[in-house]
């Protein structure tokens, strides 16, 4: 392992020809130099890592022997600033540019919000550039806990808010409050929000009129916001309370019983991205997806913890051939079955409150796939509020 | 004195004042971590240098350390430092 205080003071790799090279590495211990990453590729080669001082020291040991030393390679910081000697500019412009980029670090130039998506963009805008924050304010005049507190206090529907600063990059991330459900505004009646035959009817507020085992039709009125009170008058209020019914529901889902499946031929070709910002410059030319699969790698430069708008994308397109394959009975069947509970589950249909399920199988008309039928009977709460 | 009794008598003289014996004795100290790396403190010169076996001496005799793809890590007048898939270590 070579050292960083080796490359500070600078190093080079020699090779040793000759024979008698153990004798020779004894000699130099001696004088105690020291050898890394000592290699023996040949009998009569050896290579050697060794401080560039240690190096002039070893001249005299070769004068009584056969052994020819070459240098082929030099390493290490002298050597490397070496370079910049004959190219002022050069270094100036290295200089520049690390200093530019370290002061450009200090600030913010890329602002993100996440979350609170029913709070209006231009608003938010407002409130933030109202604290001083914008792209190219700098980050130590960033207070993240102030700004957190005039959001919340500005956008009462707001549950939490945090500031977060990584390196260039501020983001504001909201969390809204969940909106209460099913609050009576006024007067109004509890209708079926679906078809269904009722089990189990319980009004908290109005007059209920439909009765256990009635055949319900979606719009049909359950619970009348109109009733009686104690004195016998009769008041118009909000119907509340719950009327649980069977409802059916019905999902279809279909599959395939055969798919085209890739094979890669083992040709790929490779495109590089350089994204600077929002420019993204292609290196390459691209590939037709219809014959080719994708893969991505991405390199973000980054100094230390801040991030600087520079992204290399590798993009590696293997070639494929698509080939007719078949896809056993079973497996088309539990995609589809998959896919029929989708859509009950899109119809607000909950696996827990499901009583009775059927399912049918059928063939499609073309022979070439699969149509799963799931019928479930479910007990939920039909009723609907709505104003008169 | 010969070698052998000032020998004797410098173990004696360790073993009495509970000195380490390595530091006294001059004697060579070999330390194996796992199969991939050796340690060889207080050699007295390298023999030999192959991918397959590395030779040194030592007060105590020769060691032999075998196996495939050793490299010298590092190479001092005290200590050698050497990598690679090591099989067997050797004193003889």
């Amino acid at each position: 392992m070579i050292s960083l205080w080796m490359w500070w003071y600078g190093y080079v790799t020699v090779r040793l020809r000759g024979p008698g090279l153990e004798r020779l590495l004894n000699k130099m211990a001696e004088l105690d130099i020291v050898l890394h990453k000592v290699e023996r590729p040949t009998v009569d080669v050896m290579l050697a890592r060794l401080k560039v001082k240690d190096f002039r020291r070893l001249r005299p040991l070769l004068w009584d022997s056969q052994i020819s030393v070459s240098i082929l390679d030099k390493h290490g910081a002298p050597f490397f600033f070496g370079k910049f000697r004959h190219r002022t500019f050069l270094a100036i412009g290295l200089l520049v540019s690390l200093a530019l980029m370290a002061y450009l670090s200090n600030f913010i130039w890329f602002i993100e919000v996440s979350g609170g998506e029913s709070i209006p963009t231009e608003a938010l805008k407002e409130v933030v550039a109202d604290l001083g924050l914008r792209s190219g304010v700098a980050r130590s005049v960033v207070q993240p806990r102030l700004i957190e507190g005039v959001l919340l206090k500005q956008f009462p529907t707001l549950a939490w808010a945090q500031v977060k600063m990584k390196g260039t990059r501020l983001e504001i991330v909201l969390t809204e409050r969940d909106q209460p459900q099913g609050e009576y505004t006024g007067p109004g009646n509890l209708y079926a929000a679906q078809d269904g035959v009722v089990t189990e009817v319980f009004v908290l507020r109005g007059t209920a009129k439909v009765r256990v085992s009635d055949t319900v039709r979606q719009g049909d009125l359950l619970v009348s916001g109109e009733y009686y009170d104690a004195h016998g008058r009769k008041q118009s209020g909000a119907a509340q309370g719950v009327v649980k019914a069977r409802v059916w529901y019905e999902g279809v889902g279909e599959a395939a019983l055969t798919r085209w499946e890739p094979i890669y031929t083992g040709k790929s070709h490779r495109q590089y991205l350089v994204t600077i910002g929002s420019i993204k410059i292609p290196l390459g030319r691209s590939a037709p997806k219809e014959t080719h699969i994708p893969s991505e790698r991405e390199w973000q430069l980054s100094l230390g913890r801040a991030m600087v708008p520079l992204r290399l994308t590798e993009i590696n397109y293997r070639e494929v051939e698509y080939q007719k394959v078949s896809v056993p009975r079973q497996e088309a069947e539990r995609i589809a079955l998959q896919l029929a509970w989708e859509s009950l589950l899109r119809q607000g249909v909950e696996r827990e409150q499901v009583r009775e399920e059927r399912q049918r199988v059928d063939f499609l008309a073309d022979g070439d796939g699969i149509r799963v039928t799931v019928q479930v009977e479910v007990l939920g709460d039909i009723g609907l509020f709505r104003t008169h | 004195m010969g070698p052998a009794l000032k020998q004797n008598l410098k173990r004696k003289v360790a073993h009495t004042l509970d000195l380490p014996s390595e530091v006294l004795l001059d004697q060579a100290t070999i330390h194996l971590m796992g199969d991939a790396e050796v340690h060889i403190v207080n050699h007295k010169g390298l023999v030999g240098y192959t991918r397959d076996c590395i030779k040194t001496r030592s007060i105590q005799g020769m060691i032999e350390v075998m196996g495939s793809n050793l490299e010298i890590v590092s190479f001092s007048s005290s200590e050698i430092r050497i990598s690679g898939k090591i099989r067997q270590v050797m004193l003889t």
